[in-house]
C-alpha cells in the first residue's frame, strides 16, 4: 500500500496513437497523434478535472489509462505500479479499482437489460467482490446511495429519464468499490438544473467513499466547482496545470487565457473587468501538428521560436506548471 | 410594443403520438421589435425549438400541429395564409440557423453551390452571379480563403467553420428576422465564442431582429436585450435582460442560475432545482413547476398562474407565478 502523501494514479510521458491506413493496401500512412507525452499526478480521495477542446486528446487519455486504448509508449502508475507492464491476473485486480462514468446516459445502458442486471454484471465479470446472495441487497444500496429509489432495480433504462439514467452509471462505476473513478464529460449532456444535482452527487460520493476522481469536460465552470487540480491540455498536450485557484485565478499560458475568457458567465456587467480574446481559426488537426509550440497557429504571442523550439512543460511564472516561451500574468487589452 | 415586427399570439402547437397527445407549446405569446434580439431560454422539452419551428412553418406534419394561435408578421397573420404563400417570407423575410450544420447542409453539394442557389432560386441570378455572391458571403462571415473554399465539401469544413456557411446562408437575402435554434451548442467554447461575436455584429450591421433560442443562460447574457424562459410549453418569465437575471421573479429561473457553477468567487456547494421536468403527456394539475418549488403553496396546486408583473418593472418585466413578489424579495445570493 501506498502513504498517503502518493499518487493514486501517476500518467509518465504517455503517448497514444492511431494509425491512419491506406483504403487500398491499408498500409500505414501516417498517425493522429492524440496523446503525445502527457504526465500528471492524481492523489487519493482529490479530483484532477482535464479540460480542452474537442480533438485535444482528452478522452484517449483516459481511454488509455483505464485500458480501452493501447499506448505506443509511457507509463500509467496506478498505486505505484505500472499498468502497461502488469502480468494478467495483477492487471484485472488494478482494473478493478478503476470504474469510468460515460458522457451519453442513452448509450452507455444496455437497453434491454434491467438496472439490476446492469449492475450486477459487474460482479459477474469479477467473481469474488460481492457473494451471489447478497447481489439484491446490493444494487438496492447502490441506488439508494445514487438517489434512486431502490425499488426500481428491475426497471429497463427507458424508463428512467437522462439524469436518473447518469446515477444508474454512476451505481453501476461504484458497483466494484473503486479507488479512481474516470468521469469523461458525466454531466455534459445533461440540462443543467439536472447537472446540478449530479455533481453534488458526485462531491458526496468522494467525501462518503473517498473515491478520487478523473474529471473530463469541457465546460470551465463545471471543471472549477469539483476538481482540487486542473490541466489544461491542447492538441495531445498538457499546455498548464496546477490547483484550481492557480489555473482560474492566475493561468500564464495564452490558450488557458483565451479558453476562460470566452466561457459566457450569466452576469457579464458583474465583471467588468473581464476581457474577451477572440482566438481565430480552429484547433489543427492532429495528424500534423504545428513544428515547435502546438498552440502558435492560434497565438497572439507567437514569435519565431515558438516555431521551433517546443516549449515544456514547467514552473515558468506563477509557482504552478505552463508550456509558454512567453508566459505572463496579464491578459492583452 | 407598438408596431412590433413580429408579434406571436396564443400559439399553441400539439404532437399526437401512440401514446397520447402533447402539448409541445402553450399559448406563448411575445412580441419582437425590429433590430432587437429576444432570448428564449429553456431545458429540454420546454418547447423553445418548437416556438421556432411554427414561426418558420416547419412543425412536423403530421404528428405536429399549430392548434391555435396567431403569428403576426408585419401584421399579417402567417397561420393564416396558405403554405405556398409564407413560404416565400422564408429567407427574405424570416431565416434560421439550425443546431446541428453538418445535418443541415447537403453533403453532396459544394458548399458554395448551396449558398449560391438561394440567389438563384430567389433572386434569378446567373450562376456566375450566385458564386461572386457565395464568396462574398463566405467573406463576410469569417471563412478565410472564402474564394478557394467555395468549391469545397461540407465535409472538408471544421463545426465552427460549417456554422460560419449556415449564418452566410441565412442572411444570404438579408432577412428582417434571423432565428438562432441553439447555434452554438455543437461548438467548442472558443469557436462559440467567435460565431457569437459574428451574430452580433451582422445583427447591429443590418438591423436585423434575432431570436436566440438556447439552454445556456450564459450564452446569450452578451447579446439579448429581453429574455423569455419556457418551462413545460408555457412562457415562465419574460423582461428585459437584466430585470430577469437580477431581479428574478420566477422559481425556475431562479433555481436555474443557483444550478450554474460560478466562474469565479468561492465554491459552495450548488442548489439544483430538485426533481425532474414533468411529462408534459400528463402535466400537473396547476402550475408545471409546483412539483420541483420550494415557493409553492396551495393555490399552485388548483390554479395556473398567467403572466403577470412583476413590481419593479411592471411595464415590461412579467412572471407566471403566484408567488413572484417572494421570490423577487428572496434574491439569489450572487
Amino acid at each position: 500500500m501506498s502513504s498517503p502523501a502518493d499518487p493514486l494514479l501517476s500518467v509518465r510521458d504517455l503517448h497514444t496513437g492511431f494509425p491512419i491506413r491506406s483504403a487500398l493496401l491499408r498500409r500505414k500512412v501516417g498517425t493522429v497523434q492524440a496523446v503525445s507525452g502527457v504526465s500528471f499526478d492524481l492523489p487519493a480521495g482529490r479530483t484532477l478535472g482535464l479540460v480542452g477542446e474537442s480533438g485535444s486528446g482528452k478522452t484517449t487519455l483516459a481511454r488509455t489509462v483505464i485500458g480501452l486504448a493501447p499506448p505506443e509508449s509511457g507509463q500509467v502508475l496506478f498505486d505505484g505500479r505500472d499498468l502497461l507492464t502488469l502480468p494478467g491476473a495483477d492487471l484485472r485486480q488494478a482494473r478493478r479499482q478503476m470504474q469510468m462514468v460515460f458522457q451519453d446516459p442513452y448509450a452507455s445502458l444496455n437497453p434491454r437489460l434491467t438496472v439490476e442486471q446492469i449492475i450486477s454484471e459487474a460482479w459477474l465479470v469479477n467473481p469474488g467482490v460481492v457473494p451471489r446472495n447478497r447481489w439484491a441487497t446490493e444494487v438496492k444500496d447502490l441506488l439508494a446511495r445514487v438517489g434512486l429509489n431502490p425499488d426500481h432495480a428491475d426497471r429497463y433504462p427507458h424508463q428512467f429519464s437522462g439524469g436518473q439514467r447518469q446515477r444508474v452509471g454512476i451505481a453501476r462505476a461504484l458497483a466494484l468499490r473503486p479507488r479512481l473513478v474516470i468521469c469523461d464529460e458525466a454531466v455534459s449532456a445533461l440540462d443543467v438544473s439536472v447537472q446540478a444535482q449530479v455533481l453534488n452527487l458526485l462531491v458526496d460520493l468522494q467525501a462518503e467513499l473517498g473515491l478520487s476522481f478523473l474529471f473530463i469536460a469541457h465546460d470551465l465552470s463545471v471543471v472549477r466547482h469539483i476538481s482540487d487540480e486542473v490541466a489544461v491540455m491542447y492538441l495531445g498536450k498538457v499546455v498548464e496545470t496546477g490547483t484550481t485557484e492557480q489555473i482560474f485565478t492566475a493561468p500564464v499560458h495564452p490558450y488557458t487565457q483565451a479558453l476562460l475568457s470566452a466561457v459566457p458567465v450569466p452576469r457579464p456587467w458583474a465583471a467588468p473587468q473581464r476581457k474577451q480574446i477572440l482566438l481565430t481559426g480552429d484547433i489543427p488537426s492532429p495528424v500534423s501538428p504545428p513544428s515547435g509550440c502546438r498552440f502558435r497557429t492560434r497565438c497572439w504571442k507567437a514569435q519565431e521560436r515558438c516555431a521551433t523550439e517546443e516549449p515544456a512543460l514547467a514552473d515558468r511564472l506563477g509557482g504552478h506548471s505552463s508550456a509558454c516561451h512567453f508566459p505572463e500574468m496579464t491578459v492583452p487589452a | 410594443m407598438d408596431n412590433p415586427l413580429l408579434s406571436v399570439q396564443d400559439l399553441t402547437v400539439r404532437f399526437r403520438t401512440r401514446a397520447g397527445t402533447v402539448t409541445a407549446v402553450d399559448q406563448v405569446s411575445f412580441d419582437l421589435a425590429e433590430g432587437e434580439t429576444l432570448a428564449i431560454l429553456g431545458e429540454t422539452g420546454s418547447g423553445k425549438s418548437v416556438t421556432a419551428q411554427a414561426l418558420m412553418g416547419l412543425v412536423p406534419r403530421p404528428a405536429g400541429q399549430v392548434s391555435g394561435g396567431r403569428i403576426l408578421y408585419d401584421g399579417t397573420d402567417l397561420l393564416a395564409r396558405p403554405r405556398s404563400e409564407t413560404r416565400r417570407l422564408n429567407g427574405t423575410e424570416l431565416a434560421m440557423v439550425f443546431q446541428d450544420p453538418l445535418s443541415s447542409l447537403n453533403p453532396v453539394f459544394r458548399v458554395g453551390a448551396q449558398i449560391g442557389e438561394l440567389f438563384r432560386r430567389r433572386r434569378g441570378a446567373s450562376r456566375s452571379e450566385a458564386r461572386r455572391k457565395a464568396i462574398e458571403l463566405m467573406d463576410r462571415v469569417g471563412i478565410p480563403a472564402a474564394a478557394r473554399r467555395v468549391d469545397d465539401y461540407p465535409h472538408q469544413f471544421s463545426g465552427g467553420m460549417r456554422q460560419r456557411v449556415m449564418i452566410a446562408m441565412a442572411i444570404a437575402l438579408q432577412p428582417r428576422v434571423l432565428i438562432a435554434d441553439e447555434p452554438t451548442t455543437a461548438l467548442d467554447v472558443t469557436v462559440q465564442a467567435q460565431v457569437m461575436a459574428l451574430l452580433a455584429e451582422l445583427k447591429a450591421e443590418h438591423r436585423m431582429a434575432m431570436i436566440l433560442i438556447s439552454h445556456d443562460l450564459g450564452v446569450v447574457a452578451g447579446v439579448a436585450d429581453r429574455v423569455m424562459l419556457m418551462y413545460a410549453g408555457r412562457v415562465a418569465e419574460t423582461g428585459g435582460l437584466r430585470e430577469v437575471y437580477e431581479t428574478t421573479g420566477h422559481p425556475y429561473t431562479r433555481g436555474l442560475m443557483a444550478s450554474i457553477p460560478a466562474l469565479d468567487g468561492p465554491r459552495e456547494r450548488l442548489a439544483p432545482i430538485k426533481g425532474s421536468p414533468p411529462d408534459l403527456m400528463r402535466p400537473p394539475a396547476g402550475c408545471a413547476f409546483r412539483p420541483r418549488c420550494e415557493f409553492a403553496t396551495g393555490i399552485c396546486g388548483t390554479e395556473r398562474p398567467e403572466l403577470m408583473p412583476v413590481p419593479a418593472r411592471p411595464e415590461s418585466h412579467r412572471a407566471a407565478c403566484h408567488h413572484a413578489k417572494e421570490v423577487v424579495a428572496d434574491v439569489v445570493p450572487g
